[in-house]
């Protein structure tokens, strides 16, 4: 899943993807909610990507490395 | 936010303060009074007795005269939409008790003093002694015991020592309670009749803690009772709404000015020195603003987008200090974002980028991707200024 922003990508690869049930982390550590429940799984809330602070939480949290972060200002 | 005098009084009165009776007054409205009487206009100032704003009356008819003079003048920039009437009384002693903050010791600090109805602040530097002060923590409060030593320092004893404390240790749970910054009585007047009585208050509370009291909050947002000679523009109340968006930082406190170089400036006193800075060279600024403490990139955006949307504004000078609370690339996020939804180019737009700091790379990167040049801190205020002014002309 993409989410179009002018400055951050964030995708989620829901085939690698544990689902909320057996991990949810990305929804529980992002401090500018950049990840809501869409039933078992994460979806990204593309109004508030701008926000993103780069602190990769949520990649730190997910098991399976299923969510990527692009900055698109960068080669 | 600081409160108006029967504003405050109504909160004394909550916790158990004696004040005079005392009622508000309008224009034009018939009056009937006991004895003499004090009439104050109700404006947001200290010293209103030397700037015309108290008077004082003995008959209706007179009185009635005075509230509609006072209700038509122009008191410091102030005019008053209300004046508060109370009884006028013999006083015995007058005295003076505060609570405020102390920035330096950063600790709340009772100031008490057994000459009231003065300048404090005066009376400090001309008879120390006669000033007493007293630390205390938000922790352990003020109890009695130790307003009891404020008081007896100051000289006073017997029946009026345990008054005095009572109507200190009462004020330390106001300022703590209603988060103020200021809570001073002056003058606590001792009566004729052995009554301490609150003649005067001077209530402050802390911008930022005003939404956690539904009474404070209420009052703010009754946009009738202070009216200054100037009313905040349109232009103002939106940027205002636009710093209510979110609770995340300050991209706000703007005021308008009628010159065509946008300003997004901030970092303490910078925000200040920027603006002069702009105008020693020549510059018109178009706004003056406070951006600070890492706005959300939704704030600075709609402050971009809002100054952009200023008639004959193209250009915006965007001069911070260095900052260590506000991310350089979140504000360079909300710039850019702002000048591209306006219809405008960043590269063509920003005057100048002077904001170095925390993230200051990331926030490089993101400028120079949309062609914006950055100016380091080896660039001093000044400089920058200059620079936005000649890219403006």
């Amino acid at each position: 899943m993409s989410s179009p922003s002018e400055f951050i990508v964030v995708e989620v690869d829901m085939a690698a993807c544990a689902g909320l049930a057996r991990c949810g982390g990305c929804v529980r550590v992002c401090p500018v909610s950049i990840f809501q429940k869409s039933g078992d799984k994460p979806a990204v809330v593309e109004k508030n990507l701008d926000e993103c602070i780069l602190c990769e939480r949520c990649l730190q949290s997910c098991g399976p490395e299923a969510i990527t972060i692009r900055k698109l200002y960068e080669a | 936010m600081r409160l108006l005098e029967h504003e405050s009084k109504r909160i004394l009165e909550k916790y158990r303060i004696a004040l005079p009776v005392g009622r508000l007054v309008g224009q034009g409205e018939p009056l009937t009074i006991d004895g003499p009487v004090m009439l104050k206009a109700q404006i947001p100032i200290g010293g209103r007795g030397k700037a015309g704003g108290i008077l004082a009356a003995t008959q209706a008819e007179e009185a009635r005269q005075k509230v509609s003079h006072l209700l038509k003048s122009n008191i410091r920039g102030y005019i008053p939409k209300a004046v508060y009437m109370e009884e006028k009384k013999a006083v015995k002693q007058e005295f003076f008790m505060g609570i405020t903050y102390d920035t330096v010791a950063k600790a709340p600090v009772a100031i008490f003093s057994a000459e009231g109805g003065v300048d404090i602040e005066e009376l400090a530097q001309r008879k120390p002694a006669l000033v007493r002060k007293e630390h205390f923590t938000v922790h352990s409060r003020l109890p009695l015991h130790r307003a009891r030593e404020i008081v007896a320092e100051a000289g006073v004893s017997g029946k009026l020592l345990l008054g005095l404390s009572v109507a200190l240790a009462t004020i330390a749970e106001v300022f703590l309670d209603y988060d103020a910054t200021v809570v001073e009585v002056n003058p606590l007047a001792l009566m004729d009749d052995g009554r301490l009585v609150a003649l005067d208050c001077h209530l402050e509370i802390d911008d930022d803690a005003v939404p956690r009291h539904a009474d404070i909050a209420a009052m703010e947002k009754d946009t009738g009772r202070v009216e200054g000679e100037r009313r905040m523009s349109d232009f103002e109340r939106l940027a205002f709404n636009i710093d209510n968006l979110d609770h995340r930082g300050v991209a706000g406190r703007v005021i308008e000015f009628d010159g065509n170089l946008g300003l997004i400036i901030g970092g303490g006193g910078a925000s200040l020195t920027a603006f002069d800075a702009i105008r020693a060279h020549g510059g018109r600024p178009a706004n003056y603003c406070e951006v600070g403490g890492n706005p959300s990139v939704l704030k600075v955006k709609e402050l971009t987008r809002l100054i952009l949307s200023k008639p004959g504004v193209d250009k915006i000078a965007v001069i911070m200090n260095v900052v260590s609370n506000t991310r350089v690339d979140m504000m360079a996020r909300g710039i850019v974002k702002g000048i591209l939804e306006s219809g405008k180019n960043p590269a063509q737009t920003v005057a100048v980028f002077r904001v170095p700091g925390a993230w200051e790379e990331e926030g490089h990167k993101i400028l120079s991707k949309y062609g914006v040049p950055i100016q380091d801190r080896t660039v001093s205020i000044d400089e920058a200024a200059r620079i936005a002014v000649t890219n403006t002309h």
